[in-house]
């Protein structure tokens, strides 16, 4: 079937009209029964339409009366609470859509100023066109960023291990508890620029103790 | 960051799994009124739907009214009418007219900004693979993170500087200065390509630079994009 948009008002061509009528009872009856099999729940649909003096029903006769009986069961309370009709569902529909929209337009404002600050960052763009609210927002993104990224720095720092260069200071000094912790995360997921093999390294670090850590510790760096 | 499966055949029996269960209830449901709606306002049908949740809540619409329609089915009357009645509808008729209309507004613009963030998505990737700055933090090497920072430590300088020179002007409009405060300039930045520099970063020499009143975000009330 061809995906035309079709406009959300009354349809004046009568052919039209009621051929769309036709196809859309139909689905509609489809989906109401597709959705009692699939959730096995009761339910029926009562239509009304110029087309007919005698409302289309869903499942039938009977199966209607049933449900509306059950309906009816119900404490007037629990029938009205998830009542709509087309003005409730309606402002219902545009309020759910509002929220849609609204969260969808800060996260591109976000995209936005994401690409400026690299624009800016390399000179592609200068500042001076920017006003006050892009400028407020672009530095509060920076800001992010750099907090991001010191984060990044010290998770990377925290094991303090040796530097390559570093080959002088094979002896570590004593660790913390928590900075122990955070070696040991170290160890379980090595960097790659580290380039040695776990394997070798599960004895702990801060332990000064056996001289013979020191020795594995230059093999595995300096091989 | 693809969320839901997409289109899948359905077998038409009871869900086996009871929490898929609960949200097919509750999408096709929604579905359900949705396309019950769209045939009210399309062809003019007067519909009534009840549905039982697993939950043995019920869930009901109707148009123009559920208990009217109940009423009419079960007492297989024709609808009164009556001038008071016609125009009572009439008047809900231009209220649900205006909603729609309303709604299509906002579902239109929900698609805009759906299309522009697709088109910022896609010049993002393509930006990524020419920079290696703007590739997540995660991926990036020591060195590049300590450059990166320094880069955007500057441009955060310059961003002060430009938001403090604005706020001069537009208090300086009304007033106008009797002496200058700030360089009528900017310094031309010069970039430096030292040995830890990588090719394409900027950085501004700070010494070129005079930042005076610091630029205090709260003023603003602002906390970002929110």
């Amino acid at each position: 079937m061809t995906r035309k948009k079709v406009k959300l008002a009354y349809i004046a061509n009568d052919s039209a009209r009621k051929a769309t009528y036709k196809k859309r009872k139909r689905g509609l009856m489809k989906k109401v029964s597709e959705l009692s099999t699939l959730c096995g729940i009761e339910a029926c649909a009562i239509i009304f339409s110029p087309y007919d003096s005698q409302p289309e029903l869903w499942p039938s006769p009977i199966g209607v009366q049933r449900v509306l009986s059950q309906f009816k069961k119900m404490p007037e309370m629990e029938q009205s609470k998830k009542m709509v009709n087309q003005e409730t569902f309606l402002r219902q529909r545009i309020a759910k859509a509002n929220e849609q929209l609204k969260k969808m337009r800060k996260d591109n404002r976000e995209k936005e100023i994401t690409r400026l600050m690299f624009q800016s960052l390399t000179a592609a763009k200068g500042l001076h066109g920017l006003n006050m609210l892009d400028l407020n927002d672009l530095g509060w993104l920076i800001d992010q960023n750099l907090k991001d990224i010191t984060i990044r720095i010290d998770s990377l720092k925290k094991p303090s291990l040796p530097q390559p260069q570093a080959q002088a200071q094979a002896q570590a000094p004593p660790t913390t508890q928590p900075q122990t912790a955070a070696w040991l995360m170290e160890l379980v997921s090595p960097q790659d620029q580290m380039g040695f093999v776990g394997d070798d390294m599960l004895l702990p670090f801060g332990d000064q103790t056996y001289n013979h850590n020191n020795a594995m510790w230059s093999n595995a760096f300096f091989p | 960051m693809r969320k839901s499966r997409g289109r899948q055949k359905v077998e038409m029996v009871k869900m086996p799994n009871e929490s898929n269960l609960q949200v097919t209830f509750s999408k096709r449901r929604s579905g359900l009124f949705k396309k019950a709606s769209e045939l009210c306002t399309l062809c003019g049908a007067e519909i009534a739907i009840i549905v039982f949740s697993p939950g043995k809540k019920v869930f009901s619409f109707g148009h123009p009214c559920v208990e009217a329609l109940i009423e009419r089915f079960v007492t297989r009357n024709p609808p009164p009418s009556s001038g008071t009645l016609q125009l009572i509808e009439a008047h809900r008729n231009a209220n649900v007219r205006e909603l729609n209309a309303q709604l299509t507004q906002v579902l239109n613009q929900l698609e805009m900004e759906r299309k522009r963030g697709e088109e910022l998505n896609k010049l993002r990737k393509a930006s990524q693979a020419q920079c290696w700055w703007e590739l997540p933090i995660e991926e990036m090497e020591m060195h590049q993170l300590e450059q990166l920072k320094a880069s955007l430590d500057e441009l955060k300088k310059n961003v002060t500087q430009q938001a403090d020179r604005i706020l001069i002007q537009t208090s300086s409009n009304a007033n106008p200065p009797t002496q200058l405060i700030f360089p009528t300039q900017i310094p031309t930045p010069t970039t430096t390509n030292g040995p830890n520099q990588q090719p394409g970063l900027f950085v501004v020499d700070p010494k070129n630079i005079i930042s005076h009143l610091p630029f205090n975000y709260g003023s603003y009330g602002s906390r970002g994009f929110f």
